[in-house]
This record gives C-alpha cells, structure tokens and sequence, in this order.
C-alpha cells in the first residue's frame, strides 16, 4: 500500500522529482561521460600503441645510421625491438600541392601499420605503398591505383597495395603549426625498405626507433655507450602522437571533474532542500501512520526509498547520458574520430566512476533518511503536529529606519529571504552557476576567435612557406629569398637543461612573420637578446633581463642568451633575430622561405623541397572552430537547463510554502497580478547579485579553464562585450521566464482551502 | 472490567525555561465496553490526555495501565506496536493519506494490525461502497471522516479515540457521523473515548469526565444515556 502512496506522492511533487532528476543526470552523465572519455582514450591508444609497435624512442643523427649500429642498439639489454626508419614529406605529384609522410620501417614490428584493408605488408616488395586509408579516402585513392611520390629529385611510383593506419600517425600533422589533421592535404604513406633501397640507390636512415621499458636515463646511457657517441634521443612524450593524445586524455580528466562537481554540487544541495521541504509538507501524514501504528523504521524505510528512486533513476539515465556523450566525442566521426586516427573505438566506463556514481545514491538516501529523521522526532504526537517553520526573529537591518521605508513588498521579500536561507541559497547558486557556464563558454568561443585572429592573420603574414632542400648553397638560398622578396628563418633543435626546444632564427626585412607578446600586441624582435614563449619562461622561471643557456643536440657547445622578452607561441621555442645569432656565433642556415607569392606561383627548382600556403594551415582550423561552437552550444544549454530547472524547482517550493501567505494576501484584496509581481521582484533581486557574483566567477573559471586546457596555445584570455550582454540577459531571461512560469500558479489559489484547517 | 488505568499520570511541556503542566496527577479508571466522553474547554488537557491514551505521547511522570500492562514505559517501537494492535484513532481533520485511495486508506492497516478485518466490509458498514476507488480529496468531509472511522475500526482496536470526531463537520452531518460511530462501537464491542468540548455529545455518553487545568475534576456516571435522535442539536 505504502509502495503506491510512493508513486502517486511522487506524482504530486512531479516538479521537484523530475528536477532533481535531470540534475543528477546531468551531474552524472558529465561526469561519466567525460571520465569515460579519457579512460577509453588511454585504453584505446595504449591498445593501438602496443598493436602497430609505437616507438618508445628515437635516436636521430643527420648522418645516419649503419646496420651495424642497429645491431648495437638491438643487442642493449632491455631493448626489445629497435628499427631504422626514415620519416620525410613527400609530395603527391597526381595531387598538386598534397604531401604524404613518406615512411620506411626496417623491422616493421617497431612503428609499422595496421592493414584496414588491400593486401598485408610486404617488406620485400619493390613497387607497392601502403598508404593511410583516410588520406585515400579523402583524394580518391584505391587499392590499386598507381600514386608518384616526390623527394627532392626522387621520384617514387608505386601501386596501392594497402590501406593502413599507424599509431606513429595516430594525429596526422605536418608540423606544429598545423593543429588539426587535414587529410586532404596531408597523410602518410609506408613503403618497404627494398623499394626505398632501389630508388634511392642507397639506404640512409637518419632515426632509430625503440621499443623498450628503460627509462630515459638508463637508456640514453646504455645507447650513448652502445654507439660511442651522444645522439639526439627523443622520448615518446616528444613526439606529437604520444603527447597530444596523452594531453587529450588529460583534458577530458580536467573536464569531467571540474563540470560536473558544479552540477553534482546543486543536484546534492536540491536533494536537500527539497527533502526538507517535502518530509516538512508530509509531517501529518507521517503524523498519521505513526499514530495508525507502523513503526518509525517502516516510515523512514518509505521517505527515504523516495530519495533512493531518485538517485537511482537519475544516476541510471546520467550513465546513458555519458555514454552518449562519450560516443558523441569518440565515434570516428566524431571530435576524436577526426583528431585520432583510430580505426575503432571501445569505450569503457571506468571502475571509480561506478563507485562514485553508487557513493552518490548512498549520499542522496542518506539526505532523504536525515530529513525524515528530523520531521519523526519525538512523540507520535509530536509528529502529528504539522511543520512550523522557525520563529520569525526581527532582522538586523529591520532596526533601520530605511527597512521602514521600503515598499511592504520588498519588505516581505527580505523577510522571506532571510526565513528561507538554504532557498535563498540555492537560487543563488542556480542562477551563479548558470552565469559562470554562459559566460566561461561564450568566453571561450572569443577567446578562440580572438587567438586566431592574432595568430594566423596577425602573426604569419606571408602567404607561402618554401621549405629549402637540405643540401642548397648559400647562393640558391638567396636567390629563392630574393626572387619571392621573403623572409628566411632557420629551426635548430636545442636544448635547456633537459628539454628539447626549437631555436627558431629570423631574419625578418619584410615583417613576414610577427609574435605576439605576453601581454598586448606584438613584440618588435631587437638584435640583442632571445624570445622565449611563455610555458618556457614559466618553466625555468625567466624573466626579460635573465640570461640561460642553450646547447644544441650531440654538440658541447652552449650559448648564453639574454632574455628580451616572452612571447605566446603553439610551439615550445625560443626565438632570436639573425643578427643577434651572429653576435652569438651561431651559424645561419635558413630552412625556411616566408613569401607573399601564392604556392602555386612558386617554381619547381632543386632548392626549394616543399611549399606549405597559410591557407592549408587555416583549413585544418575549420573543423576545430565547428567543434568547439557545437561544445560551446551543449554547454550553453546545459547552463539554460540548470538555471531552469533550479529556479522552477525552488519557485514551486516557495510558492507552497508561501501558499497560505499569498491566500491570507488574496483575501485581504490583494490582485493576483500584484502577489505576482511580488514572486518576481524576489526573483530578480536574486538574480542581480547572482550575475553580480557568477561574472567574476565565469571569468576566474574561463582562465582556469584556459591553463589547464590548452595551455599548449598560450591564448590569452578575451570575452567580448556581446558576451558579457548576452551571459546577463540569458541569466535574466532564465530567472524571469521561470518566475512567470511559477506565479501564474497564483491565479488558482483557492482562499478557502487554504485559510481552512489548523496550523 | 478496568480496560485503562491512569496512576497520577503527569505531562509537562517544557520550551526553554518556560513549563506547561498539561495534565497534572490524574487518576481515572475507563470500564470496558462503555462509551466514554471527556469534556473540557480549549486547553484543559483533553488531547494530551488522549495522546497519551492511544499511545502517540509517553507521561512524564506517572502509569498509564493497559489491559494489565504499563505503557507508559514502552519503547518507541514497543508504542507502535500497541497502537497497531490496541487503538483505533478518529481526528478531526481525517487524517486520511490523500495518495491513496478510500480502499487503500483502510487496507493499508492489514500491514500492520494482526487481526484486522475486511476493508470492503468496513467501507461497506460506513456506507461508502460506492467511492472505493475515490481519492479522499473527492469526498466530501462527513464521508471522509466515515473512511476514518472504518479505518479505525478496520484494525479490530480494543479501544477507539475520537478527538472532536464532528468538530470540522456541520451539526446535521456530525449527528449522522456520531451515530455511525456508536453504531459500529456497540456492534463491534469496542470501548469508545471521544474527546470534545461538545456537550450535546455528552449527553449520549455512558460516563462523562470533566478536564480543567489539567486535572479530572469531576466523573458522573449516566445510568439512562440519551440517544442521538433525542438530542437538540
């Protein structure tokens, strides 16, 4: 009988139960839904990883390396599997302007592929490819299909044996510049090491690739002794396939614990207040089965079953909700599916997530058990009695003389708002929380725009890049620079203490490239002194006027440099001027032409390797763009749903609660539109210190946000005033429309029934 | 035969430093089987007497003996199980629970009342056969109060309590309302105790007890009680 009344009481609060339902599932469904994603990120890459052989390291010299030195390294105690490889952009001469990342792998147990489809690899073969299924099925490629692959004077033809996929390639760029993959314009392709020998006439290998569990010290020691001299060697956390995916997997941990505490936060908070209110509004029934004789056991196994349904209800939906939003992340059309190149993906839902999801149950039908508690203290008598809310004690401010002269509604309202604290409280929570989603969403769609603004229209100003030939003369190098009127610039692989950077050299006469500065605008290079980006400067802790060291790769040599000043960059680098490098001494051999003329008016000659226009790099930003908006659009409706649902539930609680109030109000001859306006006007004073306290907050969280997401962008912050507009007059709207929603209640309040009875 | 012993039975409320002395050294024997009624203006101690009576309040000082058994040392437990098996409760304002429905309301004490009766039957005996599948809010109050009764009577109590049964009732359904009350008390054997500031009510009763100041001040025993019908409302 009891279970009944459960169903049809739950009915009769539908408002606050279906609210605080979404709540949870909401709280929950973000929670798992991002916790999943990183989880079934790691599980699936470290799958992938293990599965095409990702290597743990890479040793590199430009001289290359001989089968005899790979011997060594395979023979060190601890290395698994090693390989030479050969990693170079090649372009695709039946698609002008496309490039591939032309890849040999001696052993094809270490950074080899995963066949999608065609025919198995073949490290024998002399004619065939194996090139990334993607990149094919983005230009129309088919498994037999002939393609030419160019290097600077080799041509390579070879016919389409496979279409593949490598964890090496698992996020597909050209460089550093290019955030997002475009296959378009860009893939990868694996030929065997007896074609490569057979066009190239030699078999150069300039890497190393390992597979090993020794850590970096240990193992560069073994491989400096096992060769005789020290290499360069990149660990996997230096290469863009490893790191960003393990930045990506990180992103999602900041996300689905930094949401959803907000939402689980209010979905607790709601529980609270709306138990409170609930047990409170059904004393005398309580009151009533006491007195009929069931036993307070039997009573607060019903109220608190009302809590667990709840829980259960909620968390059961906000797992489905999170694997949805897992899927809508992961699917291979999704925003994983087109940043990773993976084939599939499994999701998992990690085991922590289960256990808080049953914590939180436990802790929602602990609520529920306490407020029962509370309202079955006592005598059965006692519980007859219905709630009486704590005695009004005057306030504080009524001892002003300006209370005395406020209007009886704002009056009324202060007094109500100072009765119902815990109320009061969470609508301010509602609506703050609301405010710090709008703005930090809308903030970050700015911040966005705003960085690329500055990036790629204020700072790479040259339309074309010309990556020289390595082998070019200082004459051709000129002569390229002088024909395009460009720029040139030179990238060396140094090091500060440990870590691997870039030291980018410029010589910059016709300002084809600018950098942005820390703080506004853009730094002015000067020939006496280096530009460090700002993770770098945070790192080692510099400051303009502070000198360090750099040293480059396999040589003993090291520069000081002097700090001019710090400046945002995508990349990890330092950069100085041409000058400033011959003062230092440091030898100047560009790499790199930077030209207005557009890539298909550059000129086939033996100097120039590739060329790379700013538009391609733009066009892999378009994807992204689209999904942040569409992130930016969930999120912004889940601000709209809280609020709503928030607002609507403690609307419909005050209206209860002020029921008998508002009917002494209406029989006294107050207007149903005046008792309205009374509601609304608490409503909107609510929502002006809401906004006042969710602006800043939107705006702290936004920075956090920013740091801990992408620090690897260096954006600096940015929130237009149609964001700030916007955020306030959606909070507003929110607070108004449910305000209105509630206080057409009003009109069905019935005088009699509600005046009749004892209090 | 005594059914219910009070032995200077005390209840004191005490808020803050302020005390309330509701009811102060009463003594009283209620007799099996007989109609009995309490009299007494507004805060005279008529309902904590009945409180304690049925089990919903424990005295502070004092024993309160129930067919031979003290109660006023019962756990809270211990309490609802007396109330269970021992009383049938009538309040003025029904008391039903509005989530369930007029059968559901007088069923729902077979979970826990070891010798309840038939609830068809006892809504049939109150005469409201027809609005078994009703909600309480669809009733008018002289049958919500009729539920009641059959929900009281439903338990199969020793006792039934009656706290101003037709006090939110008009004169003319409160008679009917009496009547059925008596009605079903005689036929079902029950000792009846109604609390009231009515007198006309007492009028009908076997005894009448007069509470003042917290304290019985006077028991008259009625040897030829009037019926319903005899009385001027």
């Amino acid at each position: 009988m009891l279970f009944k009344k459960l169903w049809r009481t739950m009915g009769l609060y539908r408002a606050q139960f279906i609210s605080m339902i979404i709540m949870i599932a909401l709280g929950v469904g973000i929670f798992v839904g991002f916790n999943m994603e990183w989880v079934s990120i790691d599980k699936n890459t470290f799958a992938f990883y293990k599965e095409t052989g990702f290597a743990d390291y890479r040793i590199t010299s430009e001289k290359g390396f001989s089968v005899d030195e790979i011997e060594k390294i395979e023979s060190i105690d601890g290395v698994e599997k090693a390989s030479r490889y050969l990693s170079v952009n090649a372009d695709v001469k039946e698609k002008n302007g496309d490039a591939v990342a032309l890849t040999v792998t001696e052993n094809a147990d270490v950074s080899g592929v995963k066949i999608i489809s065609g025919e198995k690899y073949d490290s024998k073969s002399t004619d065939g490819v194996w090139l990334s299924d993607k990149y094919a099925k983005a230009n129309g490629f088919k498994v037999g299909d002939t393609v030419t692959l160019k290097y600077k004077n080799l041509e390579i033809k070879c016919v389409i044996k496979g279409l593949v996929k490598s964890s090496e390639y698992l996020i597909c760029v050209r460089d550093s510049s290019q955030l997002m993959p475009d296959y378009k314009t860009f893939g990868f392709a694996y030929i065997s090491p007896a074609l490569y020998k057979k066009v190239a006439g030699t078999d150069f290998y300039p890497q190393i690739n390992v597979i090993s569990d020794l850590d970096k010290k240990d193992f560069t020691e073994k491989a400096d002794k096992a060769l005789g001299k020290t290499e360069l060697i990149l660990t996997k956390d230096e290469v863009g396939s490893y790191s960003l995916a393990r930045g990506e997997a990180e992103e999602g941990q900041t996300m689905g614990s930094v949401l959803p505490v907000l939402f689980l936060l209010i979905a607790v908070l709601t529980m609270v207040t709306t138990m409170h209110r609930l047990t409170a509004k059904e004393k005398t029934q309580i009151g009533t089965l006491k007195a009929l004789g069931f036993k307070d056991r039997r009573i607060l196994r019903h109220y608190t079953s009302y809590a667990f349904m709840i829980g259960i209800v909620g968390s059961v939906i906000g797992i489905a909700l999170g694997y949805g939003v897992a899927y809508i992340i992961m699917n291979p059309n999704g925003m994983m599916g087109t940043y990773f190149d993976m084939q599939k993906w499994v999701l998992y839902l990690p085991g922590f997530c289960v256990v808080t999801v049953i914590l939180i149950v436990a802790l929602l039908t602990f609520i529920g058990f306490l407020s029962v508690k509370q309202m079955l203290k006592g005598t059965a008598a006692d519980a007859l009695r219905p709630y009486t809310p704590k005695k009004m004690k005057p306030l504080v401010i009524e001892r002003t003389k300006t209370f005395h002269k406020l209007s009886f509604g704002s009056r009324w309202n202060l007094r109500d708002i100072m009765r119902h604290k815990s109320r009061t409280a969470m609508s301010l929570v509602g609506i703050v929380g609301c405010m710090i989603l709008v703005v930090g969403s809308l903030g970050m769609s700015d911040t966005m725009n705003a960085f690329l603004d500055m990036y790629y229209d204020g700072a790479l100003r040259y339309n074309t890049r010309i990556y020289l030939a390595e082998d070019t003369t200082p004459e051709q190098r000129d002569e390229i620079a002088e024909k395009y009127n460009g720029d040139t610039g030179a990238s060396l692989g140094v090091q500060i203490d440990d870590k691997t950077v870039s030291l980018d050299i410029y010589s910059l006469k016709n300002n084809m490239v600018r950098f942005p500065s820390d703080k506004k605008g853009y730094v002015k290079l000067g020939d006496d002194g280096a530009y460090i980006c700002m993770r770098l400067a945070d790192e080692f802790d510099l400051n303009v006027g502070d000198t360090f060291k750099v040293s480059p790769y396999g040589t003993d040599k090291e520069y000081t440099l002097k700090l001019a000043g710090i400046i945002r960059s995508t990349s990890e680098c330092v950069v100085i001027t041409d000058d400033y490098a011959e003062k230092l001494d440091i030898s100047f051999i560009p790499d790199s032409v930077y030209t207005n003329t557009e890539k298909e008016d550059i000129l086939s000659d033996s100097a120039v390797k590739t060329a790379q226009s700013k538009k391609a790099i733009m066009d892999s930003f378009d994807t992204f763009l689209e999904l942040m908006n569409s992130m930016v659009i969930i999120l912004v409706g889940g601000a709209l749903v809280l609020g709503i649902v928030v607002l609507y539930n403690l609307g419909v609680m005050s209206y209860t609660e002020r029921y008998r109030e508002m009917a002494t109000l209406k029989v006294v001859g107050f207007k149903d539109g005046k008792i309205g306006r009374l509601l609304i006007g608490q409503n909107i004073w609510l929502s002006v210190v809401g906004v006042v306290l969710g602006l800043p907050l939107g705006v702290l969280t936004l920075d956090f946000l920013l740091k801990k997401l992408a620090p690897e962008y260096e954006m600096r912050m940015y929130i237009g005033p149609v964001t700030y507009i916007v955020s306030i007059l959606l909070t507003f709207g929110v607070s108004l429309l449910v305000s209105l929603m509630v206080s057409r209640k009003n009109k069905k309040i019935d005088m009699v029934e509600a005046l009749k009875g004892a209090e | 035969m005594a059914i219910v012993e009070f032995k200077d039975v005390s209840r004191v409320y005490t808020s803050g430093d302020h005390e309330l002395r509701a009811l102060d050294g009463v003594n009283m024997t209620l007799e099996e089987g007989k109609f009995i009624v309490i009299l007494g203006p507004s805060g005279a101690g008529k309902s904590t007497l009945l409180n304690l009576l049925g089990g919903l309040d424990s005295p502070t000082s004092g024993k309160i003996i129930v067919e031979g058994k003290d109660i006023s040392t019962l756990s809270n437990d211990e309490l609802a199980e007396y109330r269970a098996a021992k009383v049938g409760f009538v309040f003025q304002f029904y008391n039903l629970v509005p989530t369930l429905t007029v059968h559901e309301n007088v069923a729902l004490v077979k979970e826990i009342a070891p010798r309840s009766l038939s609830a068809t039957k006892m809504i049939e005996e109150v005469g409201l056969a027809d609005h078994l599948k009703n909600f309480p809010s669809e009733l008018s109050g002289g049958e919500q109060q009729r539920v009641s009764i059959a929900r009281a009577l439903a338990k199969n109590p020793e006792i039934l309590l009656c706290d101003e049964p037709t006090g939110a009732l008009d004169s003319q359904t409160g008679v009917l309302v009496l009547k059925l009350l008596l009605k079903m008390a005689r036929d079902y054997g029950k000792t009846i105790v109604i609390v009231t500031h009515n007198q006309n009510i007492a009028k009908m009763a076997d005894v009448v007890m007069h509470v003042k100041n917290g304290k019985i001040v006077s028991v008259t025993e009625q040897e030829n009680p009037s019926s319903a019908d005899e009385i001027d409302w």
